[in-house]
């Protein structure tokens, strides 16, 4: 009973000449007269140019996902990642600490900073640079990938955390997923 | 004659007997004096009192841009012990011109520095720090007040103790000690026959003991060599001990020693020794820091610390010292003036009345438990360790008055079930892994049975998201993949048959996961389960950070395990950290008595699930605040701010959960009977206003991970699933695919769709509460600011 609206709405519809077409895609920006449209978080900057989807593959399952097939689509990229002047005098005082062998002053520093930006990709690389010091590689591999999650769309901070991860799998003797790492950080300092 | 060379030979061997028996007690008492002295030296020398570790709070970081208001700083500095006066000239004071604020901060050994003491000038404006300089000017980029010591932690005999050095001892101190208990200490021998006597004519008088004509020394000796018995042996061992200790070391080596042992009070199980920490326990400030009238208060103290314990018995206390302030004056340690002025002062203890003022007793236990994976027992009560724990004082107080205060509104309801309610709380920094408060029931102070840690519950619909997560995971599903809604049975290994119904019996047949998991739908989500397979769904809990999957039976899609408050928070960290899973911790790091770094837990991540599947679960549990069981919440919430959580209902309503988290704060709260009878309470009612009512108190960011590299938003409808337009009224949600995901086209407001037309559409009619929603919510009454 409660689904009654609907047929009312599809004749309502059709009334009013709607045509059905679909993906004749605009993108939705921010929330117009549409009042319960959620915050879309973490969508981060609006996707402006959007190009076009393939139609419903024949015979797929709606819902389901296809291989995702390469699209010649650029995420918008965003400003390099930069320390706040809290952020950059503790990195600073962890760079000396750690030139003189202080591992756990230096680690006791970029955590505080870490707690100041928790989402500053350059700290997360900091850190695992440190964890590199320290001969922990699997954290510092850990470390890089956490930096690539937070710089989604910043090409020079990804392609210090693919040096890290790089850097990380070298020293464990990965040497093949080491040189794929370094590639991924080369082809991103192009940009 | 035969008689008197008799008696002549007796009298001789008597006085043989005489004689041997003397010298055999002249070797009894050279033996027991050398037996002293041995024990006196041997352990006074190498002295060393069994040193607790302390345990200090996370410092306050003051830097240009951080979230604090002129107002909050100078509460911070009170708790800090620091008082408001003049110029600001020596540490431990400030002075406040309205956004301004001078303040002259505390020497610290820190784990990693030490900082010295020095003068700041913070600015603020309004909720912000603005500007940081030096006294000349000079920009500070960043500093760190001393932390706030929470505790210790003491052995069973329950002494604890902060030992201070001569030179953090107020020169009054051992001048007051002196003119009060001990006027001839610094010629004495040890023993002061003529105050002996004294002290026995007053007493013979006055019919019981009144005054006790122990010297310092003997004090000392009391308290560090012997028990607490009053015999006349003891007296004598007292009195030899004292000689000897004064022959052997110098009177200001007694003195501090005699500042550092002495009893001063006690606090539930913890007795107060030394000066160092009375000086905290009473006044919450260094010893260092002490005025008149508080030194002639720790004075009056050492004459009795129950019968002078000044938050029990104030007025008496009062009288006394300033008995003790007039004595000063009188025997020329203090000017009249001074003591007259300092007689005027009230006696200035912290209030909490017979307990120190931070006391949190569930966090306490959290250090001590990770503290003894690497440390033996005796080493954390005895060898002098420095502790810098991750607790946020400020948070910790405001999540036990918001869950006191839900506790309190749950039984004013009048509501049978409500009656003793319980509850915990847990929070973290999701992106550090670190615990910055737990309360552990009702009355957080009470030291007892630790909810958060050792309780072990169902968590109820907790355990959906890791249904989900498990089908994103899959690759197969996606938040707007169809799952059925219909009735399933399902054979146990035992042979039962398990039959699980929806929280209000209906049925919604084919639906969305956006809707499955937001509304909390127990039958769709037993489908989803068992279609994924229980084996992977059981994974997940230790991806997510648990040490052993529950057992993979059907009941636990829906939340039949039993866990702990604390794995709850372990396992919504992960997903609150954009699926990096890092191992909680309360301990940042620890040094030893000489401020050497030791072992402590490390920041640890690891990449638990693939950042798409983790992401797509995020964004249907921010979902679950604009259009499921956490909705009633948001009118509570500042409008701006975006969390993400789930409603917990275990079965008869026995517990309520709520887990949820912003950018900053992950929190996740619990509440229940001990006795595990039904609350009447659901996730929605019960935990979700108290965890509301702390995260719109304090200040943290909206959650707003970013989207990995090879996903898109695209709107669905909230009911079919089916793609469409964001201007179809009330049912599009924006939800995140992978790239070429395909989508069915909704037929009835399909992507393309123009505003005019989509407003011909009538919002729909489904309400928005789902199961673990009440079917009337209570409404969540508005918080205080």
């Amino acid at each position: 009973m409660r689904l009654a609206p609907v047929p009312i709405l599809v004749l309502l519809l059709i009334a009013s000449g709607c045509t059905l077409t679909p993906f004749e895609s605009d993108t939705p920006k921010g929330t117009g007269t549409h009042t319960q449209t959620p915050p879309a978080p973490g969508s981060g900057p609006i996707i402006t140019s959007v190009p076009e989807v393939s139609p419903t593959a024949p015979g797929a399952e709606p819902g389901s996902v296809v291989a995702p097939t390469p699209l010649p689509r650029e995420r918008p990229r965003t400003p390099p990642a930069t320390l706040s002047p809290a952020s950059k005098a503790l990195v600073g005082q962890a760079q000396t600490q750690r030139k003189k062998g202080d591992l756990p002053g230096a680690t006791a520093s970029l955590e505080r900073a870490l707690r100041i930006e928790p989402n500053n990709p350059l700290l997360w690389i900091e850190m695992g640079r440190l964890r590199m010091d320290q001969h922990n590689y699997p954290q510092a591999e850990a470390m890089g990938r956490k930096a690539l999650s937070m710089s989604v769309g910043d090409n020079r901070t990804q392609s210090q955390a693919w040096l890290l991860i790089s850097d990380s799998l070298n020293a464990r003797g990965k040497n093949p997923q080491a040189q794929e790492a370094l590639a991924k950080s080369r082809e991103l300092s192009q940009f | 004659m035969a008689k008197s060379k008799r008696s002549a030979r007796t009298r001789r061997s008597a006085q043989k007997g005489f004689a041997i028996l003397a010298l055999l007690l002249l070797v009894v008492a050279v033996v027991v004096v050398a037996v002293l002295d041995h024990r006196v030296t041997k352990q006074f020398e190498g002295r060393r009192w069994t040193l607790p570790a302390r345990v200090y709070a996370q410092p306050l970081e003051l830097y240009v841009g951080q979230t604090l208001s002129a107002a909050k700083f100078t509460q911070e500095l009170s708790r800090l012990g620091y008082i408001a006066q003049g110029p600001a000239a020596r540490p431990g004071t400030y002075r406040r011109k309205g956004d301004r604020i001078d303040l002259y901060v505390r020497a610290f050994h820190f784990s990693d520095q030490e900082q010295p003491a020095l003068q700041l000038r913070v600015v603020f404006d309004g909720d912000a720090i603005t500007e940081l300089t030096d006294t000349q000017g000079t920009d500070v980029p960043v500093i760190r007040l001393d932390p706030l010591l929470i505790g210790s932690i003491f052995p069973i005999h329950g002494e604890d103790r902060i030992v201070v050095s001569p030179d953090q001892v107020p020169p009054l101190l051992p001048a007051a000690l002196k003119a009060v208990e001990d006027r001839k200490f610094d010629t004495h021998h040890g023993v002061d026959p003529l105050a002996i006597l004294r002290a026995l004519l007053t007493n013979v008088r006055a019919g019981q003991v009144e005054q006790g004509g122990s010297t310092l020394t003997q004090q000392l000796v009391k308290s560090y060599f012997l028990d607490s018995r009053r015999t006349l042996g003891r007296k004598a061992e007292e009195a030899i001990m004292a000689v000897i200790l004064e022959s052997r070391f110098e009177k200001a080596d007694i003195m501090n020693a005699y500042i550092n042992e002495i009893y001063l009070g006690q606090d539930g199980r913890r007795a107060v020794h030394g000066f160092g920490l009375a000086s905290q326990f009473y006044f919450g400030k260094p010893l260092s820091e002490c005025a008149l009238h508080e030194i002639a208060l720790l004075v009056t103290i050492v004459r009795g610390p129950s019968y002078y314990d000044p938050r029990r018995h104030p007025e008496r206390t009062l009288e006394r010292r300033n008995l003790v302030l007039k004595l000063l004056a009188e025997r020329g340690v203090v000017k009249p003036e001074e003591a007259e002025r300092a007689m005027k002062k009230p006696l200035g203890v912290t209030d909490n009345a017979g307990r120190s003022a931070n006391y949190f007793p569930a966090f306490l236990d959290l250090v001590r438990r990770q503290l003894r994976e690497d440390y033996p027992e005796e080493a954390l009560t005895e060898a002098g360790l420095t502790v810098f724990s991750t607790l946020d004082p400020l948070l910790q107080e405001k999540a036990e008055d918001a869950l006191s205060e839900e506790l309190d509104r749950q039984e004013k309801s009048g509501r049978k079930s409500a009656k003793g309610l319980e509850g915990t709380m847990v929070v973290t920094t999701p992106q550090t892994g670190e615990v910055i408060a737990i309360v552990g029931g009702k009355r957080a102070s009470f030291d007892g049975f630790n909810r958060a840690l050792d309780m072990q519950r169902p968590i109820g619909s907790l355990a959906k998201p890791l249904v989900y997560l498990a089908a994103f995971e899959s690759g197969r599903y996606t938040p707007a993949s169809i799952v059925d809604d219909a009735p399933v049975e399902l054979k146990l290994p035992n042979g039962q048959v398990w039959k699980p119904g929806n929280y209000d019996k209906k049925l919604r047949g084919p639906v969305p996961l956006v809707r499955a998991l937001t509304q909390s739908l127990n039958l769709a989500t037993v489908n989803l389960g068992m279609a994924v397979g229980l084996d992977k769904v059981a994974k997940t809990y230790v991806q997510l950070g648990l040490d052993e999957a529950p057992p993979a039976y059907p009941s636990m899609l829906l939340g039949a395990a039993n866990l702990s408050p604390i794995q709850v928070a372990q396992m919504y960290n992960t997903l609150a950290n954009g699926g990096f899973r890092s191992p909680l911790r309360a301990v940042r790091a620890v040094i030893d008595e000489h401020g050497k770094p030791l072992k402590a837990p490390e920041l640890e991540v690891s990449q638990a699930a693939p950042a798409e599947a983790i992401y797509a679960l995020d964004r249907v549990l921010i979902e679950v605040f604009e259009r499921g069981t956490g909705k009633p919440a948001r009118r509570s919430l500042p409008p701006t701010l975006v969390v993400a959580g789930k409603t917990g209902t275990s079965n008869d309503y026995r517990d309520s959960w709520f887990a949820g988290f912003s950018g900053g704060h992950l929190i996740v709260v619990w509440m229940g009977h001990d006795d595990n009878s039904p609350t009447g309470l659901t996730g929605t009612t019960g935990a979700l206003p108290a965890w509301a009512k702390l995260m719109s108190s304090i200040s943290t960011t909206s959650f707003e991970p970013l989207m990995p590299e090879e996903m898109e938003d695209r709107w669905i409808d909230y009911f079919s699933g089916k793609e469409t337009s964001p201007y179809c009224n009330g049912s599009a949600v924006s939800l995140p695919f992978t790239y070429g995901a395909v989508l069915e086209p909704s037929e009835t407001c399909p992507p393309g769709i123009s505003p005019e037309e989509a407003a011909l559409f009538a919002p729909p009619a489904e309400g928005t509460v789902g199961p673990d929603g009440a079917p009337l919510p209570s409404p969540i009454p508005p918080t205080q600011p």
